[in-house]
Order: structure tokens, then sequence, then C-alpha cells
């Protein structure tokens, strides 16, 4: 009996190091995303000044010297608000793809388990969502919530649920039909064991290279909402507010602007080919 | 062909129906007095004055009443009118929403005619220095969020070099907030038709008609591209969503006059029936562009035409 539903799942497939190893784009954004993490934990000892205290330094100061990345509208000191910047933004994008995954996948595999009337419902309903688009439901979210950080960040994942939900949907549904799978019911194993021990674990590898890229669109949406005053309010020091400010200053205090959007720009490439990496190790067929 | 069509056109109404029943639901998940929020910003505003708008807007019925009524107005053209000002929204949104079109549909064209000759080149060039260039930058290209972009092609096109103007409305002003949509979206064309193509190189007809000797120019003209497009077609229909989406950050950069800005300023006057005519415009536009890009896919695929 065991040997017919004891398949090893979960550990990584052959090769799979190695393979990653030799995706420059994989470890070049593994790199960015290690020095992100380290950044964020690590903000109360490399920051040089408090971000939040105003006169740091003088106003408009430009990056050098004393403050290597210059000094804002209110002499605070960029490097350190940049910084600090990095926990915020880290913690937007896990918390937006944590609600993202949990709901999407929860929606996909029991859709793809359950079939029947429960599919139906679930897959036409997250088609209606799907055709919405993300950023209306976000926006949507934030009119009715009001504008904050945190409402940001539900909106940003609820609005990518039915994208995940499809996207487990699919590889579920393939694992469904497999032959193995047919065998476990066949021997009678219980609804629990199916979707834990061979669903789960089998739609896993797909479902972190979608959580990977999408922490990179994630934190670009929450963004793109701070930059419009959606948000985060001030005076926090969350990237994509910050690039806002930058506007009335753009003339005076170019730095105001540059940087923060590099900011932005590096986390989401370290992102973006961390999840190319991870495909093209996970997924030999797709190593174009 | 008609069949497939058909099944678009009513997954498209449901969306639109199903946009409806949310908008209406929209104004009752405000946490708090929907009405009292709207006019906390404006002062003077006396207790009966507060009692007629929700009147009006039947906030004192049961809600599948006020859906009932919403539905009736909606049919005869009426989405209410704006707190601010009190206009109709939709002569509001009528307005403004051509500037958006106009806005969207350039930077489709930015996109494309910028996107897919590189993501062809690339494929073309496959695993050589062009390719890995290429697709370096195109990662750049969708790394880069699209208000940065616009922030620094405003600083250099607009205040540094001083050839164009800063906002406004005119067709100069169209130049840099459609480029700013249009490039992020190229990398995004770039990769899927390198992607795509490739994928159609390595198949086995198009090794049967070098085989027959055909020049190599026409295998790529009459079998590569014209079933490498197929799949870049079909996101095109999300790629127009996504720009629409795109639009709203970028009409507040340059001050566009168009649909988006107009939405964020609602937010955050809290002026929901303008919020309420934003979703359902938004929805219906990109509904009504998915169905016609699904025709044009059933026009160049031969499987669903002669379906």
């Amino acid at each position: 009996m065991t040997s017919l539903t004891d398949i090893p799942n979960g550990s990584a497939p052959p090769g799979f190091w190695r393979r990653m190893v030799r995706s420059s784009n994989g470890v070049v954004g593994l790199i960015i995303v290690l020095g992100l993490i380290f950044c964020a934990a690590f903000a109360d000892l490399l920051a040089p000044y408090n971000p939040a205290r105003m006169g740091t330094g003088g106003r408009f100061l430009p990056p050098g010297g004393k403050f290597l990345l210059g000094t804002d509208e209110f002499g605070r000191d960029m490097l350190s608000r940049i910084l600090y910047g990095s926990r915020l933004t880290l913690l937007i994008g896990a918390v937006a793809v944590g609600i993202s995954l949990t709901a999407g996948m929860l929606v996909g595999m029991v859709a793809a388990f359950r079939r029947g009337w429960v599919e139906t419902l679930l897959m036409r309903s997250t088609d209606v969502l799907f055709s919405f688009t993300e950023t209306l439901i976000a926006l949507s979210f934030v009119a009715v919530l009001g504008p904050s950080l945190q409402n940001a960040v539900i909106a940003v994942g609820v609005a990518a649920v039915p994208f995940y939900a499809r996207t487990c949907y699919s590889a579920a549904l393939v694992e469904t039909s497999k032959p193995y799978f047919e065998a476990s019911i066949a021997a009678g194993a219980a609804p629990g064991r199916l979707v834990f021990l061979h669903l789960l674990p089998n739609v896993l590898p797909t479902m972190i290279v979608v959580a990977t890229l999408g922490v990179s669109t994630a934190i670009l949406a929450a963004a793109g909402l701070s930059f419009l005053g959606l948000g985060a309010q001030p005076p926090t020091s969350e990237w994509g507010y910050m690039l806002a400010g930058s506007r009335d200053y753009i003339n005076r205090a170019p730095w105001l602007m540059t940087i923060p959007g590099l900011a932005i720009a590096i986390t989401v490439l370290g992102f973006n080919l961390l999840g190319d990496g991870l495909r093209t190790s996970l997924d030999p067929v797709e190593r174009r | 062909m008609w069949r497939f069509l058909s099944t678009r056109i009513a997954m498209g109404a449901l969306t639109i129906l199903a946009t409806t029943v949310l908008v209406t639901l929209l104004i009752h998940a405000v946490p708090g007095d929907p009405v009292q929020i709207m006019y906390a910003q404006s002062q003077g505003t006396t207790p009966e004055q507060i009692e007629e708008v929700r009147r009006s807007l039947g906030l004192d019925r049961s809600i599948p009443v006020q859906y009932a009524m919403f539905m009736e107005r909606l049919l005869q053209g009426d989405l209410g009118t704006t707190i601010r000002g009190g206009q109709p929204v939709l002569d509001v949104i009528l307005q403004r929403l051509p500037n958006t079109l106009v806005l969207a549909c350039s930077a489709m064209f930015i996109a494309i005619v910028i996107g897919i000759p590189i993501g062809f080149l690339a494929a073309y060039r496959e695993g050589s220095l062009v390719d890995t260039g290429l697709m370096i930058l195109a990662i750049a290209g969708i790394s880069m969020p699209h208000f940065w972009l616009g922030l620094m092609l405003l600083f250099f096109f607009a205040l540094e070099l001083g050839w164009l103007p800063v906002s406004g409305n005119g067709p100069l002003n169209l130049i840099l907030p459609a480029l700013t949509l249009g490039l992020s979206n190229a990398a995004i064309f770039a990769r899927l038709t390198r992607s795509s193509m490739i994928d159609v190189m390595h198949q086995d007809f198009v090794q049967t008609a070098y085989a027959k000797g055909l020049p190599k120019s026409l295998v790529l003209r009459r079998h590569v591209l014209r079933a490498g497009f197929l799949p870049v077609v079909t996101m095109m229909g999300l790629q127009f969503a996504f720009m629409m989406g795109g639009a709203i950050v970028v009409e507040n950069i340059f001050s566009w006059n168009g649909v988006g800005r107009m939405a964020v300023e609602a937010i955050f006057q809290r002026d929901y029936p303008v919020i309420q005519g934003f979703i359902l415009t938004f929805s219906v536009v990109v509904v009504v562009v998915a169905i016609g890009i699904d025709a044009l896919y059933a026009v160049l695929d031969p499987r669903i035409r002669r379906a």
C-alpha cells in the first residue's frame, strides 16, 4: 500500500541547484534579494541617522560627504530613509503576496479537487474578477476603505487573487489527471491525504515561481498607489510616497526622484530575475 | 467562429452585469455613513440636505430596491450627479474618456512598434549577444516603475532640455505620457514575442518548410510570423486593460485630463457617484476591447475561423 501512495514529493527536482547556479539571472536575482533582506533586517545598525528626524542636515544637500545620498526638503537623511523604506517594501510584498497566495491556492485547489458545481462556480467567478483587471479591483478597494498603506496592501493582495487562483487551478488539474493520483484515489486515500500529500507539494513549485514574480508586481502596484497618494501617508519613508513628494523639487533636487525610483527598480528587478531563475530551474521544459 | 465569439460576448456581458452589482454594493462597504463622509468636507450642509441626498441615492431603501433603481437609471443613461459641482456623472466621464483612450491607444501603438520587432530580432538571433542584450534591456524595462520613468522623462525632455511641455492637453503633451506607458509595455511585448517566435521556430512544420528548400525570408514571413503572432494577439486584450490601469498613474504625473485623474480626485473627495461611474466605464471599455481582440484572433487563427 505504502509503495503506491508514498511517492516522494516536495523535494527539489533533480538538478535543481545545479541549474539554479547555472542560470545567471537567478543568481543575480538571489544576490539582490538577499542584499535587500540584509538591509531591511539591519536597518537600525546600517542607517547613519534617524530617518524621521527633520533637520538632521541642511535642506536639499546633494549626495556626498556626510550624507551619502543627500538630504530631502526637511533635511532628513535620504540613505537612512531608503534603508528603513526597504523594510516597508519587503513587508508590503510579503503581506500582499501572502494574501493572494493563500486565497488563490485555496480557490484553485478546491476547484480542481471537488469538480462539479463547486468548480464551475469558483472558476466562473474567478474569470469575471480576472477580466475586472487588478488595477480596478485595487482602486475600488482603496476607494471604499480609504487611502492608507494598510488598505493599499490589502487591495493589491486581493486584486491578484484571481490570477493566483487560475494558475493554481490549472496546475492542480494537471496533477489530478496523472496516473499516480488516480491510483491513490483507487487505493482509498482520504481527501486530506490527497490534497496535502499529493496536490499541495506538486503545485507548490509552480506557485513559488508565481509568488516570486508576484512580489515584484505587488511592490510595483503598492508603490504606484502610494505615488498617487492612495497608499502610505506622511511621514512614512515608503519609496513610492517619497517619489511622489520629489515631484515638487524635481529641478532643485533631482536626487530625491532618482534614488527612491532606483531603489524600487532594483528591488523589482531582483525578484523578477529570481523568479526567472527559479522557473528555469524548476521547470526544465521552459528552460528556453 | 461564431460559437467562440458568442461565448466571449456572453462572458463580457456577465462581467459588466457583475460590475453593476459590485458598484451598487460598493457604497455599502464604506465604513461609516457614506453620505456623512461625502459631505464631511463641505461646510454648511444641513441635516435636511443630507437626508435629501440619502433619498436621491436610494440609500433609505433595501439593497435589491437600490439595485433596481440604479439599473433603471443606468438604462436611461443616467449615472447620477457628482457630489462636487452637481454635474451629470455621464457628461463628466464622456468629456474625459476620449483623452484616456487616445493615451492608451498611442501607448499601445508605441509598445507594439517597439516591442514586437525587438522580440522578433531576439528570437531570430536566439542565444547570441544581441539576444542576451535585448532581453536584459527588456527585464530592466519591466522592472522599472512607470511612474518613475514618467518623472525621469519629464525631467529630461520637459525641464532640462525644454523640448516638450510639462503638462496640458495638446498633441505635444501626449508624447511624454504615451512614451511612458508605451515603453514599459514594449518590454512585455518584446519578451512575449521572443518566446512565442522561438516556440514556433522549433516546431516541425517550420523545419519541414526549410527542408523543402523555401528561402529563409519566406519561411519567416509565411510560417513563423503568422503562427508566432497568435499568442501575442491573445495577450493584447490583457495588455490594453493593463494600459488603462497604467493610464491612471501616468495621467496624474502629466496632468493629462483623462478619467484616471478624475478617478483619483474622486477618491480623495469621496465622490462616490463618480467612482461608481469610473468603475463601470473602465470595465465596459476593457470588456469591449477584449471582445474586439478575440474577434481579431478568431479571424487570424484558421482553427477557430473554420470551427
